[in-house]
């Protein structure tokens, strides 16, 4: 029997409050926080995600069970050792200059930080430049870009170009998305990955820094 | 139900009564015509006015009246497992297929052919399976057996291969009397059966006005063994009944009240339905339709004049004139089965599989149905409100700029307050080009590839299907 089983539930039926409470309880009792990490919340969410692909959960139940997680993580996070890995990775996110809109591309970081990665949300109408600078405060392992207007598609390209004369484009991986952005427009500008929908952005989130 | 009324009502108060007047006086003074002078008699007995050398019946009055108020106001079609029982008169709106086509557009093939007894086996299978359905009349002609047992295998088909209601014609007594006894075998027991009837009838007059012997004989032995019916009319606005919607209606509603009222007579507290099923026909050319908008008004109206009596109505909706289940049949039927599901209907029949005019199913119409039949009852459960659906609290918490996607509160409200279709193509453009552009029908024949396949066997016990052979001489097909 899983000592973890009933934090392994918590998690898996979102119920922040037992979760957390559980993850003290075996803090206390002195289980090592790897294991706890382990066995009890990746191991919960593996089953998320695969109750999820299966259809069985929403996308709400999925990410109120990843919510879950992190509130228990904040237990752990301070106890980690050095090589402990506690995120999927780091991802900088932004709808490109000229451009307003953010619905999409709040879904994807929702769906990306639910998924386990760790986001930053730049907002929208984000400069060349200043997409710049955040790479290098941030030092992301990947840079998402949203945008819904083909005239604002540009903007994407322009982004890239400035990485690149900063010396940068080679330490980030960039994914590109939004309604009128297509595969071959990603390839066209050089872009690393093109998600068409929120979900699929995680999986090639995934797929670009092989963590599947 | 109910939260969204008033629902659509195309009959003022005023013309209500108009139409209802009108009804009553046709029936006081033009009568309806019944050529048996046994059944006449019997009629007269019973105070109808009887001119017998026009073979007309009528009805004073009073006396309608007194003989209406028999009739029960609600009662129940239960099914065999009580997961789908239909309780009539309580305010629900049910939906079911339609029945005795001849053809259908058969999805392997791609053509058209005669239906057979694996027809009504297969359709009885999907009603099972699709849960907006809610009863099953048997589908098809079974052009594949004889007189001699139709009714003995067309329903036993059916009984074999869902446990919802069944509702069925039969071609005279002796159908009748076959199909009641394989029911009684299947209830074991005829009481049992008369408790809980999980078979009815349907019987029609003939539009205008008249009512043959044979109908009347079926009508007298089912409402005598406790089998529900209707005795619906079926006229045709400028054919068989006036061009006018009104006069139709008028025309309709005395023969749908004659009707309850000779099984009141037959059987005091009979439980009958009040029939509808108003038609059209398109003048152009003299082409039936049964998907034209008059129709749903009209059906629509029915229940609004069956409600002034306190009858549960058999109504009629969701039918259309195309021929394969494409764009026309798409909203000829979306709109038929809203406007009179949007009053209230209690039961309404021919909504799911039917096309070309009710000549013709397909299988793949079955399932699409389904889902038409999901929205409609949708916007039948109106929009709820109250402290918790009004979400104050988490509009608070979540505040300016958030987003409401892994709230508690979507995940306690997401199943109920969302209808979720199963077939309509809801991803976006990328997976559907992915998927390889896939569209109603060809997901529709996937579903019913897959429903048949798990449906192959019967649903009835060995032994009864025993006693059944036992009952039954000939009978090779069960």
């Amino acid at each position: 029997m899983n000592e973890f089983e009933a934090l392994e539930e918590a998690v898996s039926k979102g119920d922040i409050k037992t979760a957390v409470a559980e993850t003290q309880r075996a803090l206390d009792a002195g289980s090592e926080v790897k294991s706890i990490l382990d066995k009890g919340l990746i191991a919960a969410m593996d089953k998320v995600g695969d109750r999820y692909s299966k259809g069985l959960i929403f996308v709400p139940q999925m990410l109120r069970s990843a919510k879950t997680m992190q509130e228990c993580m904040k237990l752990l996070q301070p106890l980690f050792q050095e090589g402990d890995v506690t995120s999927k990775g780091k991802v900088l996110i932004g709808t490109v200059k000229g451009d307003l809109h953010d619905i999409g591309k709040n879904l994807v970081g929702m769906m990306m930080g639910g998924a386990g990665f760790d986001i930053t949300d730049l907002g929208v109408d984000i400069p060349p430049e200043k997409f710049v600078q955040k790479i290098q405060e941030v030092e992301p392992d990947i840079v998402c870009m949203s945008a819904l207007l083909s005239t604002t598609m540009p903007s994407m390209s322009r982004t890239i170009e400035a990485m690149q004369k900063a010396g940068i484009r080679d330490k980030v991986k960039v994914m590109i998305g939004g309604a009128p952005v297509t595969e071959k427009y990603a390839r066209e500008i050089k872009a690393d990955s093109y998600a068409s929908d929120a979900g699929s952005a995680v999986s090639k989130a995934k797929e670009l820094l092989g963590i599947l | 139900m109910g939260d969204s009324s008033p629902f659509y009502r195309p009959l003022t108060k005023e013309n209500l009564k108009q139409i209802d007047q009108t009804g009553r006086r046709i029936l006081e003074r033009i009568g309806v015509r019944i050529a048996d002078s046994a059944f006449r008699d019997i009629l007269k007995a019973a105070g109808a006015k009887v001119d017998s050398d026009n073979q007309r019946v009528r009805f004073e009055e009073g006396w309608l009246d007194e003989v209406l108020g028999r009739a029960p106001s609600c009662f129940t079609l239960y099914s065999r497992d009580g997961k789908n029982d239909i309780h009539l008169g309580e305010g629900n709106v049910y939906f079911g297929n339609g029945g005795r086509v001849f053809r259908i557009l058969d999805m392997s093939t791609g053509g058209y052919r005669l239906t057979l007894l694996r027809d009504v086996a297969n359709t009885a299978a999907l009603v099972d399976k699709l849960d907006n359905i809610r009863f099953y009349i048997i589908a098809c002609q079974a052009h594949d057996i004889k007189p001699a047992n139709y009714h003995l295998l067309d329903f036993y088909y059916a009984l074999n291969h869902t446990t919802k209601h069944v509702m069925g014609g039969c071609d005279d007594l002796h159908g009748a009397e076959q199909m009641w006894k394989l029911a009684s075998i299947i209830a074991r027991g005829e009481e049992r059966l008369r408790e809980k009837p999980f078979v009815s009838v349907i019987t029609n007059p003939i539009s205008p006005l008249t009512i043959d012997s044979e109908t009347l004989e079926i009508l007298r032995f089912c409402v005598t063994h406790g089998i529900p019916t209707t005795c619906a009319p079926a006229p045709i606005a400028g054919a068989t009944a006036p061009a006018t919607l009104a006069g139709t209606l008028s025309q309709m509603h005395a023969e749908a009240l004659a009707g309850v009222t000779i099984a009141q007579v037959f059987a005091p507290g009979a439980k009958v339905l009040y029939g509808a099923v108003a038609t059209t026909m398109d003048l152009r050319k003299m082409e039936f339709t049964m998907g034209s908008v008059e129709m749903g008004m009209m059906n629509a109206a029915a229940v609004q004049l069956a409600k002034l009596y306190n009858l549960p109505i058999y109504a009629s909706g969701g039918v259309t004139e195309a021929k394969r289940p494409d764009i026309q049949a798409g909203f000829e039927k979306s709109v038929s089965s809203l406007t009179v599901a949007m009053t209230g209907a209690d039961f309404i029949h021919l909504t799911a599989g039917v096309i070309d005019s009710g000549n013709s199913i397909s299988y793949e119409q079955y399932v699409i149905d389904n889902e038409i039949i999901g929205m409609t009852q949708r916007v039948l459960q109106g929009i709820k409100v109250n402290e918790d659906t009004l979400a104050y609290d988490v509009i608070e918490q979540v505040g300016p700029g958030g987003n409401f996607v892994a709230e508690e509160h979507t995940i306690n409200h997401m199943m109920d307050e969302f209808f979720y279709p199963n077939l309509q193509v809801r991803c976006n453009f990328d997976i559907w080009e992915e998927m390889g552009h896939p569209d109603m029908l060809s997901r529709a024949n996937e579903l019913v590839g897959k429903i048949l396949e798990e449906s192959e066997e019967g649903l009835l016990d060995v032994d009864l299907i025993d006693d059944i052979k036992k009952a039954f001489s000939g009978s090779q097909y069960i």
